[in-house]
């Protein structure tokens, strides 16, 4: 390694990226532990942990080197992806009713979850070619809209509603970056409603439907369902409210031991953390996924050009979408959608991606005065 | 690489302090949600937490046991299992189907279980979802394996210990154990609401005999016991859940009171099998100088074990439609016209009235003329007196005797000793039997009154109904000199640890006033009923026993035949019920015997008899210490007739309306 690169890894390493990330993994390592342990699964937390080492290791090498090499590697590296995701419906294992998984013997890969970070990749490629000093019009979006698009019907083919529904979100928030007329604007709030209703007609299956349904009722107090569709939901705010102010204490939750919430290593450990730590507990660390996000922004505004700040803006929409649907869905106030909480949820493919989001990040953040 | 200019950056710039408040917004709508479930909800959410994984457990209440005397067991609890269900746990889907499909419960069933539970789920009560029901009683051993093992698959299913009543004597003595059977709404419904333990669907109820009436002495309070559970209701091992469970934990369930009856069981049977010659027929076995109750048979009787398992539509029918009635209590629920045990009493009445002294001679040319009415006797007994006339049983002495009483005379005297009140036996349901008087036939048949219902009610007839039980009560206050005791059936109640609860002594109900010297003049005759050549009861004699008694043939309403009716059973309606009433030993008499056999003909000829063999079995084989030998008894002469014996003329005559022809 060039003398120039370990000064610069010194003098720019960004700590406070570093901080609050590696705090997020270790509370999240914790809280699985206790989860695993709960649930008959005491070596679940171990498992995460090879992950994290792995996708750390990643996320490192990554960062030291200066990130507009991906530039020059963008559509390389989204085509790997979409190609992984072709991969998977052909040759993947199917795992309750969904092909999302490529699988060899004990270790599984989920490529949409790597989908995500290559699919900012490359629409930060696409739009660092497209300066625009005036307004975007509507067709200006033809093209990102379609690099969202493939991958999008990937995942749904899969099926998974929800990673597809994030990489839509991702391609709307950067976009929400660069200056849309207003006549695009309006085009797409009125499409919005319009592609919901056919996606619930002709898209949606029927126990993502009864998920909806059972939200809604549960919500307006109309016949809530809770021991069908609605159960994970009702559980969930029991579980959290449970906790008060400082929580049941650690290892000491009863929702996750004693069956009630079954998804809670992939989907609900937020509320098995929030029932063990409380108020406190929960708020923390809701406050250390904003700071994320927001020093997401920051890095994107400190970016010195468009390829960094659309891959920090697009990396800091990864962590924000993960964290509304999840949350929302964990605190009952958005219907159930099989959502991870970013690096707190039992799962590699998304700890390795998001660590190695983190990693462009770093990236960005690192080399953003220099070039190599 | 091109380096993008800060005016090429100029159209993300202002993009991010909007991008920032909404990030903020978003989490700010997190965090008062949290605010809300956790701080404000905190305490509501914490205690569903706390109810969602634990689960009370009721544990039934061990039922009284029912002993005899001697301590013999005549109804108690066996181990058995049901199955449960909360129902609010259970899946009705996969889980309901698997369930059928383990215990291979057939689809009736089924049906009616899956039922059972979906009331309960959309009770609008919310708090009945999660109380525990009985789904089967009595699961077999492979069912209770099949739960066992297969649980993790049967959510809100379980298996609990529920005893079963279990009568080893089978049908003996039936009619006083009664049965026990599922309570239904309205027994919920009626029950006393201050009472400790209330019933709850699936809980049994005594329904009648002694298991109804002592259920709340042998019901018992049922305990229970919480348990921590996870959401598919399987319960969590020990050390993971105590630091889980409220302080008081359990509470131990009260067993039941055990009984102990004054019937002696060995005794039951014997009456039972003396009697089972015949279709129809009850008797009571009381010791005279206690009143407790040692046997009352009633035949024929219903195996209690067939009851409490819940009988088929078909099969309940066939006892309701039983035309020997196996459903009631001969002894207490049903009356019958006395006919000549009744003679006794009115002897009795006119003894005390001074109308008549034991001198005193009527002739009996076999029938009682009284206005345009015959009242016939039984034979052409001649003269007869006093002694003569309960021994052969001479109706027209007695009908002489009722018109020189009068009707009030003989129905206060009938009262002194228990006839037409309920004697307070407290099981049952007890009739009063009737005893009339010129007022009850005044409100009843105004203006039909005749001195003719007298002469009925003399022989034990017209509008005199008793029970078996007033019956052995009255007879065992002869032998003792005069004591109607409460007929007693229940020696104590006491817990299962042997602390007496109650203990139930001897209860007298009233000194009937009467001389001993008119005593001794019954007695004498009721020995001779037995011991003399012409008494009626002279072929049932025993060489084992002297036995002292009264013979009855009572009349019964004359049927036309029915289309439905055999000709057998057109004869066997139309029989007179035979009554033997008996004291035992004759000379120092400790038992009454009563026997009714329905529709078995003459008295001395069918019920005697049977009377007889009660009593020597009883000294025989359940009180031999108590056998007085056959002695070389003097026996008394019979009331000579001497010339000094006053006639008692015949001329009383009125019209009668209502006669009928008795023997």
């Amino acid at each position: 390694m060039p003398r120039i690169l370990v000064s610069r890894m010194r003098d720019e390493f960004d700590w406070v990226l570093f901080i609050v990330v590696a705090l997020i993994v270790i509370v999240g390592l914790l809280n699985l532990y206790s989860t695993g342990k709960a649930t008959g699964a005491p070596d679940l937390y171990l498992t995460q942990l090879y992950w994290v080492v792995f996708g750390s290791i990643g996320a490192f090498i990554l960062s030291i080197v200066d990130y507009r090499l991906y530039e020059r590697l963008g559509y390389l590296a989204y085509g790997v992806g979409i190609l992984m995701l072709i991969a998977v419906l052909l040759f993947g294992r199917e795992v309750a009713g969904s092909v999302r998984w490529f699988a060899v013997g004990e270790f599984r890969l989920q490529p949409s979850e790597l989908m995500k970070p290559l699919l900012v990749v490359g629409l930060a490629k696409y739009l660092h070619h497209d300066p625009r000093s005036e307004d975007r019009k509507i067709e200006d979006l033809i093209i990102p809209g379609l690099m969202t698009l493939i991958p999008m019907f990937l995942i749904l083919k899969e099926p998974d509603l929800g990673t597809a529904l994030i990489c839509l979100l991702i391609f709307l928030s950067i976009m929400m970056l660069t200056r849309l007329n207003v006549k695009s604007f309006l085009i797409i709030l009125t499409a919005a409603p319009i592609s919901g209703l056919l996606a619930w007609n002709y898209l949606l299956k029927d126990y993502q439907k009864i998920r909806v349904t059972s939200y809604w009722e549960l919500m307006t107090g109309n016949n809530p369902d809770t021991l069908g569709a609605g159960w994970h939901a009702n559980q969930s705010m029991i579980a959290i409210g449970s906790g008060k102010v400082t929580g049941k204490g650690y290892l000491e939750g009863t929702a996750g031991p004693h069956h009630f919430l079954p998804e809670c290593r992939t989907d609900f450990p937020f509320a098995v953390f929030a029932e063990e730590h409380g108020f406190i507990g929960a708020a923390g660390l809701i406050f250390l996924y904003l700071f994320l996000i927001l020093w997401c922004v920051r890095i994107a505004s400190l970016s010195r050009d468009r390829f960094g700040a659309v891959i920090a803006i697009g990396v800091g929409a990864i962590f924000f979408w993960h964290v509304v649907f999840n949350l929302g869905m964990v605190l009952g106030v958005m219907p159930v959608v099989g959502v991870t909480l970013p690096l707190f949820s039992y799962g590699g493919s998304s700890v390795l991606a998001l660590l190695l989001s983190v990693g462009l990040l770093m990236s960005v953040s690192i080399h953003r005065y220099h070039r190599t | 690489m091109q380096i993008s200019s800060r005016n090429e950056l100029s159209e993300f710039r202002k993009r991010y302090r909007w991008m920032s408040l909404f990030v903020v917004l978003t989490f700010l709508v997190f965090a008062s949600r949290l605010v809300y479930l956790q701080l404000i909800q905190g305490s509501a959410l914490y205690s569903e937490s706390i109810s969602n994984i634990i689960r009370t457990v009721t544990i039934p209440a061990v039922r009284g046991r029912v002993f005899d005397d001697k301590g013999r067991v005549l109804a108690t609890s066996v181990p058995s299992h049901a199955l449960v269900a909360m129902p609010h746990y259970v899946d009705m889907g996969k889980g309901f189907a698997r369930l059928v499909q383990l215990l291979e419960i057939d689809v009736a069933d089924a049906e009616s279980i899956s039922k059972k539970i979906q009331e309960r789920l959309t009770d609008s009560r919310d708090m009945r979802r999660f109380q525990q029901i009985t789904l089967l009683d009595r699961i077999t051993p492979e069912q209770l394996a099949a739960v066992k093992t297969y649980q993790d698959e049967l959510p809100g299913i379980d298996v609990i210990d529920m005893p079963v009543r279990f009568y080893p004597y089978a049908g003996t003595g039936g009619n006083i154990l009664g049965f026990l059977n599922e309570v239904n709404r309205d027994d919920i419904e009626k029950e006393d609401s201050t009472i400790e333990d209330p019933f709850r669907p699936g809980d049994k109820i005594g329904r009648s005999g002694i298991e109804r009436a002592f259920e709340k002495d042998l019901r018992g309070v049922r305990g229970w016991r919480k348990k921590v559970v996870d959401a598919r209701g399987l319960p969590l091992s020990r050390e993971d859940s105590a630091h889980l469970l409220p302080e008081a934990s359990m509470q131990e369930p009260r067993p039941g009171y055990d009984i102990t009856l004054t019937i002696d069981i060995a005794l039951q049977k014997i009456v039972e099998q003396a009697l089972s010659g015949h279709p129809s027929a009850a008797a009571v076995v009381m010791e005279v100088n206690t009143g407790r109750v040692l046997a009352a048979a009633s035949v024929p009787t219903t195996d209690p074990n067939l009851l409490i398992n819940g009988l088929s539509y078909e099969e309940y029918r066939a006892i309701e439609e039983n035309p020997y009635r196996p459903n009631i209590d001969k002894t207490i629920y049903e009356n019958y016209f006395p006919g000549s045990i009744y003679k006794p009493f009115v002897a009795m009445a006119a003894l005390e009235e001074g109308i008549i002294t034991t001198n005193d001679i009527v002739h009996c040319s076999g029938f009682h003329e009284f206005g345009r009415r015959t009242f016939k006797c039984t034979h052409r007994h001649g003269d007869v007196n006093l002694h003569s006339a309960l021994v052969k049983s001479c109706n027209v002495y007695f009908y002489t005797l009722a018109e020189m009483t009068g009707m009030n005379r003989l129905a206060r005297y009938a009262r002194e000793f228990g006839f037409g009140e309920k004697t307070g036996i407290g099981y049952n349901a007890e009739t009063a039997g009737h005893v009339p008087t010129r007022e009850w036939y005044d409100k009843h048949l105004p203006g039909q009154f005749r001195i003719g219902h007298t002469l009925n009610t003399a022989i034990g007839q017209g509008n005199t109904k008793v029970t078996l039980m007033q019956a052995a009560a009255a007879y065992a206050s002869i032998a003792n000199g005069g004591t109607l005791y409460k007929p007693q059936i229940i020696r104590r109640i006491e817990t299962p640890d042997g602390d007496i609860v109650k203990e139930y002594n001897p209860e007298v109900r009233r000194r009937v006033t009467i001389t001993q010297r008119n005593i001794d003049v019954i007695m004498e005759a009721l020995i001779d009923v037995v011991e003399d050549e012409d008494g009626t009861a002279h072929s049932a004699k025993s060489s084992k026993i002297q036995v002292a008694g009264k013979t009855g043939t009572a009349q019964v309403a004359k049927k036309a035949r029915k289309e439905s009716d055999t000709l057998a059973n057109h004869y066997y309606k139309n029989r007179d019920h035979a009554w033997f009433a008996s004291l035992a030993p004759a000379d120092n008499p400790q038992i009454a015997v009563v026997v009714l056999i329905e529709h078995g003909g003459g008295g001395g000829e069918h019920a005697a008899p049977v009377g007889v063999e009660i009593s020597r079995k009883y000294f025989e084989q359940i009180a031999p210490e108590q056998e007085t030998p056959l002695m070389a008894r003097e026996t008394k002469p019979t009331q000579p007739l001497t010339p000094e014996a006053r006639h008692i003329p015949e001329e009383d005559t009125s019209s009668a309306a209502a006669a009928t022809r008795r023997r």
